[in-house]
């Protein structure tokens, strides 16, 4: 085992350099040039574009600018060409802002899926199961911006208390304790919105995955040996059933990245999707490389997990 | 069961833990939940971030709105946009007149016009009855020491805008003091010195060093810079005393001479250098007084004076230098080094009501009440500056209490009036939007057809469905809130019937085609404005519509601003435009309609030419007393009104809505409601608002 971890770790960190070459000269060869050195924009003469050009490498071959990027980054010293602030840093504290918002959204996604999922296929066919079904997929099919939207309108109109941005604006002298808890609610409205849909989808996974155990012969087994309903439900089929989740928590850490670009924009806030997207905007390479090449890592580490994962949970399994 | 409990308890607690955090959060009729503070912030938003905070060069209305608040001027608008003392606690406004010799001539008395001769003659005028009236304006004839006097003249033949210096060698002068602007002086000169004084002198027998500059050009350019009678208006501004910048030092006429300074140095860019032209010198009398010598009567100059004034200690060439110095500039940047290299444009100090705090760029400017402020205190503690470029956000952010103040769309002003949870305001702007109609073109020459055009077009349903109620017809050239738009003119009024028989008056019939038709010609035009402004674009529809229904044919083409400029505005190449001013708040129309502004690229592009209206403009402009001003102006609206060379349509109102729990706190230290201002400017009395728990009955 120990050998098919070197190999396999070795073999990704290949598989990133590559990628990150690939997403390197896509791109740069993208069309649109930084608004830096915008040449449409009437305040700025030729000679400083071409002054800035230089500086920020722009006019040498792709392979050249892509070794500038690389010892920049690993070097720490890379650059935003928008404010010239370390881009690091930068991703680190916008980063340290996504947190919360992804922490609050899985928890709410992992913990209503399952006891949402198992009602729906330990009663499958009842209204229930088909009420689930018929939300489950309004939820995937109906656009997250655009319930976003309606939320937002509903809570601003219904109950007049902010929901944009990270905190009311204003609250900087309140009671540490009301600032914790307005924090929290300034949480609640974006990461439901954004794990309407994982709900929507891991319940849907919950309950075919039910089904399929509970169809198996060892929980008709149980059954017959006379055990009550919910040993079998919880205990026999449940613990089969939870296999395959145990790897997706390993392809979750990608999402820590670019999660949730749409609601960060909606919602105002400062976390590290808008980032990349404002960077994209302002093509903004350094930080949009950067952005990229720590998610092309953060999936490849994912994946690399969940096999690992699977190995641990599934004794079946052996990685040779 | 253990696994089921877990399932399901574990989503409970979560949710009910996320749910309860809704009761601690304020909502917008409890600001101060938890956070009494709240009372005393005040939250404002915008779509752009400042740019540059410096009274003296930023261009920019997010930048202009901090400025206001963290610097002050030496003057200052009143609610009818009449100027008030600020820094300045009073201003008198005196002259100095002096008069050249003109050694070729003789005067009435027979000696030659050298300035002994002069200083005689006037003199005596004075003595006698002749000029009883002045006698008590003039309190001092003297004659002034020879002296040296170097000339600028710009190259204008190419584009190098090199600059020659011409010395001249000045004889002695006479110079009249008087105790207040006299521009009727000249005509009663002309009376004692006789009309041969009058004639232009030979400049170049004062001339030392030519410098290369050719004798034609040099005497022209003389004849205007130096001419034999030369006023020289003098403001003298009495400072406040024990004013102090925000970092406690004390402000005085020093800051007033640097700003100026400041200004005028090239190596700053200042946006204001045309503001401070007609300024001559601005003097430092003593601690707390200043001033200000003027090149010429312009009476509007004095309005330059509103700007905000620099604190010396912090920017002059020592403080300069030790910032070069802590910041480790380079040699190439140390030699540009200018204001607006300086930190202190994202960190100033004025003297304004707030002081600076903290700028967080594209998030938030902090501004702290300034407890020492001259005028009082401001009532709020903090002011923040939000920058949220999504106007839904700043909307959303308003209904909820976290931004005290919403400038709403024109078609969600009605609701917003409705709501009892909010304060609306409703001014004036300084703009107006017209439809200019290329004067030197003989389809519009003649005044009566240009008022038949304006009789056919409804305004007051322009304003009621374009602009949704928000806007005001106007009759003139001023903005409605000045004290110069004479409110007594009456408008035209929509009457096709009326316009149609003005037009027939003037030859035109109706043809076969139901066209108006003079001379075999239709009555055709082209009416064109920019692109990008929807509310034009509307115009441009209603007003051809308006004129095809009593027979005249107009096309109409929208273009680029660029290409509007270059090809139709600047060269005049047009029929008719629809375009808007913004305006200032003093009475000079000069650069607008005077009928010598009618050039490539200048302001008169509809060619506007009226003698009377160009003697009305110029007499405005040498007026320092604004009574005889106001006079003057509404006899120029009267007489641009009856011109029609514009069909003014309408000014737009802005409007503004508040939370309704602020109120402004009265001399008594009651609250009442905030009153709305005649100028139109809602934060007239901004220093004494406060957030109060609960609205006002």
């Amino acid at each position: 085992m120990g050998s098919y971890l070197i190999r396999n770790f070795l073999q990704r960190c290949v598989l990133l350099i590559v990628v990150s070459m690939i997403s390197h000269a896509v791109i740069l060869l993208a069309p649109g040039e930084p608004s830096e050195v915008d040449p449409s924009n009437p305040r700025m003469k030729p000679e400083d574009i071409a002054k800035i050009r230089a500086a920020f490498h722009l006019d040498d071959p792709l392979h050249v600018q892509y070794v500038y990027w690389m010892r920049d980054m690993v070097s720490g010293e890379l650059t935003s060409f928008k404010d010239g602030q370390p881009v690091l840093p930068k991703i680190w504290s916008r980063f340290l802002n996504s947190l919360p918002l992804f922490v609050c959204a899985t928890l709410i996604v992992w913990t209503l899926s399952f006891p949402v999922g198992i009602r729906a296929a330990v009663t499958r066919g009842s209204l229930y199961d088909r009420s689930t079904t018929f939300i489950a997929y309004g939820l995937i099919s109906i656009p997250g911006f655009f319930l976003s939207y309606l939320f937002i309108l509903w809570i601003v109109e219904g109950f007049n208390v902010p929901v944009i941005g990270m905190a009311t604006f204003g609250m900087q002298d309140a009671h540490w304790l009301y600032r914790g808890m307005d924090q929290l609610w300034h949480l609640v409205i974006p990461s439901v919105m954004s794990a309407l849909a994982g709900v929507a989808i891991l319940s849907r996974y919950v309950r075919s995955q039910m089904l399929e155990v509970i169809g198996q012969d060892y929980i008709r087994t149980a059954r017959a040996k006379g055990l009550d309903p919910d040993s079998v439900i919880y205990r026999h089929a449940l613990r089969n059933a939870l296999l395959p989740f145990v790897t997706m928590f390993g392809l979750m850490l990608p999402g820590l990245i670019g999660g949730s670009v749409i609601i960060e924009q909606i919602f105002a806030w400062p976390g590290i999707g808008r980032l990349g997207y404002d960077a994209i905007l302002a093509r903004d390479f350094p930080v949009i490389l950067t952005i990229n090449f720590i998610a092309a890592a953060l999936t490849l580490a994912g994946t690399f997990l969940s096999d690992i994962l699977y190995a641990v949970v599934d004794p079946r399994i052996r990685l040779q | 069961m253990n696994a089921k409990r877990i399932l399901l308890i574990v989503p409970l607690i979560l949710g009910a833990v996320l749910i309860q955090s809704y009761f601690w959060v304020p909502s917008y009729e409890t600001q101060a939940r938890g956070n009494p503070q709240r009372l005393f912030k005040f939250i404002e938003a915008s779509i752009g971030d400042a740019k540059i905070l410096n009274p003296i060069l930023h261009a920019d209305t997010a930048s202009g709105r901090i400025v206001d608040l963290v610097f002050d001027g030496l003057l200052d608008y009143d609610e009818n946009l009449v100027l008030r003392p600020a820094l300045a606690v009073a201003w008198a406004v005196s002259e100095y007149v002096y008069l050249l010799p003109n050694p070729d001539v003789r005067l009435p008395g027979g000696g030659t016009a050298d300035a002994a001769n002069i200083a005689a003659v006037v003199s005596a005028a004075l003595a006698t009855g002749q000029w009883s009236d002045l006698r008590e304006s003039v309190s001092d004839v003297e004659v002034m020491a020879p002296m040296r006097h170097v000339e600028h003249i710009v190259d204008s033949s190419n584009d190098t805008g090199r600059i020659d210096d011409v010395v001249l060698q000045m004889p002695a002068q006479v110079r009249l003091s008087l105790d207040r602007v006299r521009p009727d002086i000249g005509a009663r000169l002309r009376s004692v010195l006789g009309e041969d004084y009058f004639r232009t002198p030979q400049y170049l027998q004062w001339v030392v060093e030519a410098n290369g500059v050719d004798s034609q050009r040099l005497q022209s350019h003389l004849s205007e810079m130096l001419p034999l009678i030369q006023h020289n208006p003098l403001i003298v501004f009495q400072l406040r005393r024990g004013v102090r910048f925000h970092d406690g030092h004390e402000f005085d006429a020093g800051d007033v001479k640097f700003t100026y300074d400041a200004i005028m140095d090239p190596k700053n860019l200042s946006p204001r250098t045309s503001d401070f032209e007609p300024v001559k010198a601005v003097n430092v009398v003593d601690r707390y007084t200043v001033e200000v010598v003027y090149k010429r009567l312009f009476s509007p100059a004095v309005n330059a004076w509103t700007m905000g004034i620099l604190p010396e200690h912090l920017l002059n060439r020592s403080a300069q230098e030790l910032e070069i110095e802590r910041r480790g500039l380079s040699a190439v940047t140390r030699e540009a080094f200018g204001l607006r290299d300086s930190e202190f444009n994202r960190a100033p100090v004025g003297t304004g009501s707030f002081a600076f705090v903290e700028w967080q760029s594209d998030e938030v400017i902090q501004l702290r009440a300034n407890e020492r402020y001259w005028d009082g205190a401001p009532q709020f503690e903090n002011y923040y500056f939000r920058i949220l470029p999504d106007p839904l956000t700043q909307e959303v952010e308003f209904r909820t209490g976290a931004i005290d103040i919403y400038r709403p769309e024109p078609h969600q002003i009605a609701r917003y009036k409705q709501e009892s949870a909010y304060q609306s305001f409703s001014g004036l702007g300084r703009n107006y939007t017209y439809i200019g109609y290329n004067n030197r073109k003989p389809l519009f020459s003649d005044p009566q057809v240009r008022k038949a055009l304006s009789m056919a077009i409804n305004i007051d349903d322009i304003i009621h469905y374009v602009l949704y109620g928000e806007g005001e017809a106007i009759t003139g050239p001023y903005p409605k809130t000045t004290p110069w738009y004479d409110h007594d003119i009456a408008a035209l009024g929509y009457d096709p019937d009326t316009a149609l028989r003005l037009l027939q008056e003037a030859g035109w019939q109706h043809n076969a085609d139901g066209w108006l038709e003079k001379d075999g010609r239709e009555f055709e035009f082209n009416l064109i404005t920019n692109n990008g402004n929807l509310v034009r674009k509307a115009v441009l529809t209603i007003a051809q519509d308006a004129w095809r229904k009593i027979g005249i044919k107009c096309t109409t083409q929208v273009f680029e601003w660029a290409v509007f400029l270059k090809d139709f505005i600047n060269p005049g190449a047009f029929d008719a435009v629809i375009l808007g001013w913004s305006m200032g708040a003093d009475a000079d129309l000069y650069q607008l309609w005077h009928s010598s502004e009618s050039g490539f690229g200048q302001l008169n592009f509809v060619g506007y030419n009226n003698a009377d209206a160009d003697n009305l403009i110029e007499r405005i402009r040498r007026e320092y007393d604004t009574d005889e001003q106001q006079r003057l102006a509404h006899r120029l609206h009267r007489q641009i009104a009856e011109d029609q060379p514009y069909t003014f349509l309408y000014a737009k109102s802005a409007t503004t809505v508040l939370d309704k729990k602020i109120a402004m706190r009265n001399a008594v230290g009651q609250f009442v409601s905030i009153p709305p201002t005649k100028s139109g400017d809602t934060f007239y009395y901004f220093n004494r608002w406060r957030k109060l728990e609960h609205a006002l009955q």
